[in-house]
């Protein structure tokens, strides 16, 4: 489904990503891991289609297309899904206006009827229950006044309507308690299906004992420097990221949010 | 040195008679004050950004016609005054006959009720400030009087839609006085429309009288097209523990402008003034606001938002002025400002001027851009960047849009604006 080849990529002149090369096929779960810096971050923002990331070098292909080539909005319609690390406050634009204009951006670029606005809350508040979300957050501003957890639920939230072939979760864990990391993750195994890859940019461990994957990656200074199965995720999560020889200056780097 | 440029006699020259002798008098007392009043220049302060868009020819001085078709889409029927070229049209015109509620034309005034309402036009108005509305007292051929008696409630908010058929150059000098007796209440929608394509000028006036205890809402749209220069002034001076709200909506034009001058004269008064703004291509919009607190305990809320796209300019200039005796004043006043492209401008002025030593008087004022986060985020889901910018766009204002308390004017607004952003975005 999605096939990275040697993809570099800098943000404001700085070489972020140097050479990464990773094959996700439909119905596997792959998670990167890796220190700060490591360069996660930044390959989420680069697939999703963020200008201020320039990729330098590599192709990225998916189903066999130039994702490259495409605008941010046509990698979302032809599947690319990102939840983001820090989902953004729109205040003024109610959640479910911004729910309902991308659901309906999907389907009219699938060549379906759009919903309308009382078809659209019946299927809203369905997904709200499902990642345990009040229907009165529709009404509020997109994450306006969300905590940290509430906004990681409304991005799964984002994932279950609009269905993509390929979810990026760029550290959904983070600021998450172990109610809302259960809720969340059961959130994401819900995704899990034949024809859908999950792609997990995760810091540490803890996150794979509730969405476990096919397979492991450690990202470090900007390349895969290990790939193995759900064992290396325990095995770093004992010896820490220092045991694959990783130095300080590998993760000097701040990925640019 | 250049001599400054004069206003052109033929605007000192009213097209009809129709009216009461003492509004007769009044406006040729005004036409005479105001023969070879100098008009506006780039040094004059409160037109200095405006001054070079204001035009006005010999062909612009002609009255409108007080005849034609005329057609509001938003006007409730049963609760609708419609004036077209500054005349109002009974037959198009249908409003509900209350106790304590009077809804009069001027040209059907009694000569007492005129002579009455002829000391008090421009009352509410600063001279200095307002120079070219003074014109609309020179010209108006007809106005509403809206009296409502001490205790008098209008449940329903009254429509007033201002047409202008532009099918030859010419000026309208639409003019409204409501005089709220003592804790009476009133909603009143102005709305600006054109129809035509000739340069026009509407030049209107619209007052408001609060006596103690009343509660009055005035909401403005100015939706002319881009033939109209629009000059509009609306004075309003309230008693004791009266409350002001005002929503004043406009979309760009060659030139808009609109005074909005506030005296809050008897304690425990209080306004609350929300303003939003759209301009794009060349158009040109300029509000300035006055609010004077002359009496103590009372307390005024401001908020204007302006939005300029491609080579527009907005101006926003919003003066607060504590009277010495104002002890207690509570006054606060915002203006936010988005600039949507780099050939855009938008100029802020607060000015606070405080003379009582016991007041809280609060201001700010911020421009932007659209925030490229934001954006990301809405088109990583699928959504057209076109969309997502009026999303974007629409969000800045909305919160203001939202406190419009009649639900078919805010519906109207909103639908407006959209249409407005998705034209201004439609390059992009």
């Amino acid at each position: 489904m999605l096939s990275i080849k040697n993809l570099h990529a800098s943000v404001e002149g700085k070489q972020i990503l140097k050479g990464i090369n990773l094959e996700i096929k439909a119905g596997e779960v792959h998670a990167i891991m890796g220190p700060n810096g490591s360069g996660k971050s930044t390959l989420s923002q680069v697939l999703a289609g963020n200008e201020a990331f320039e990729v330098t070098e590599g192709e990225v292909l998916l189903n066999g297309e130039n994702l490259l080539d495409l605008e941010t909005e046509e990698r979302a319609r032809e599947g690319i899904f990102l939840a983001f690390q820090y989902p953004v406050e729109i205040p003024g634009v109610s959640n479910l206006q911004f729910l309902r204009t991308a659901v309906n951006a999907m389907r009219k670029h699938r060549g379906e009827e759009e919903m309308n606005a009382a078809e659209f809350m019946k299927l809203a508040k369905e997904v709200s229950k499902q990642v345990d979300l009040e229907p009165s957050f529709l009404k509020r501003g997109v994450n306006e006044g969300f905590s940290g957890g509430e906004k990681k639920r409304n991005e799964i939230m984002q994932a279950l309507l609009l269905q993509p072939k390929l979810a990026i979760l760029d550290e959904t864990d983070s600021g998450l308690d172990i109610d809302a990391l259960k809720v969340v993750s059961d959130g994401v195994n819900a995704l899990r299906s034949e024809d859908r890859a999950i792609l997990m940019v995760t810091h540490y461990q803890r996150l794979l004992n509730h969405i476990v994957p096919d397979y492991v990656h450690v990202l470090a200074g900007g390349r895969i420097i290990k790939s193995g199965g759900r064992e290396l995720a325990l095995e770093l999560e004992e010896k820490g990221y220092g045991w694959l020889g990783i130095k300080d200056e590998d993760t000097a780097e701040t990925a640019a949010n | 040195m250049k001599p400054a440029p004069k206003l052109p006699a033929a605007f000192l020259q009213p097209a009809s008679h129709a009216l009461p002798q003492p509004l007769l008098d009044l406006r040729s007392r005004r036409g005479t004050a105001l023969a070879d009043m100098p008009l506006p220049t780039r040094k004059t302060e409160n037109w200095k950004y405006s001054s070079k868009h204001l035009k006005l020819t010999d062909a612009l001085a002609s009255p409108l016609p007080a005849a034609g078709k005329t057609g509001s889409s938003l006007a409730v029927p049963g609760n609708r005054v419609v004036f077209l070229n500054g005349v109002m049209i009974p037959e198009a015109s249908d409003y509900p006959d209350l106790d304590g509620i009077t809804i009069e034309r001027f040209q059907d005034l009694d000569d007492a009720t005129a002579a009455a309402l002829a000391d008090r036009l421009d009352a509410t108005l600063d001279d200095q400030a307002v120079q070219l509305a003074r014109l609309n007292a020179a010209r108006f051929e007809d106005g509403l009087l809206i009296r409502l008696k001490p205790g008098a409630v209008l449940e329903q908010p009254l429509f007033i839609v201002h047409e202008v058929t532009a099918g030859a150059s010419g000026s309208a000098f639409p003019r409204i006085f409501v005089d709220a007796g003592a804790n009476s209440q009133i909603t009143l929608v102005e709305e600006y429309i054109s129809h035509g394509d000739a340069p026009v000028m509407v030049n209107a006036v619209t007052e408001f009288s609060l006596a103690e205890g009343a509660q009055v809402t005035g909401i403005r749209l100015t939706m002319e097209a881009e033939n109209v220069q629009h000059i509009g002034a609306t004075g309003v001076r309230q008693q004791r523990s009266s409350r002001f709200e005002s929503h004043c909506v406009g979309f760009g034009g060659p030139l808009r402008r609109h005074d909005l001058q506030v005296r809050l004269e008897g304690e425990g008064a209080e306004c609350k003034l929300n303003g939003v703004v759209v301009t794009q291509g060349k158009q040109h919009y300029d509000n300035h606001t006055n609010i004077e607190h002359v009496a103590a305990h009372c307390n005024s809320e401001e908020n204007y938002r302006n939005i300029a796209a491609d080579q527009s300019h907005a101006v926003f200039n919003g003066r607060i002025h504590i009277h010495q005796d104002a002890q207690k004043s509570n006054a606060d006043m915002n203006n936010k400002n988005l600039l949507l492209s780099n050939g855009a401008e938008i100029d802020t002025k607060p000015e606070l001027e405080i003379y009582a030593d016991d007041v809280k008087c609060a201001h700010g004022a911020t421009i932007g851009q659209l925030d490229k986060t934001s954006l990301f985020y809405l088109v990583s889901r699928g959504i057209g960047r076109r969309e997502a910018k009026v999303l974007l766009t629409m969000a800045f204002i909305n919160e203001l849009v939202e406190q419009i308390p009649v639900q078919a004017v805010r519906e109207t607004a909103q639908t407006r604006l959209n249409q407005f952003f998705d034209e201004t975005f439609q390059e992009a």
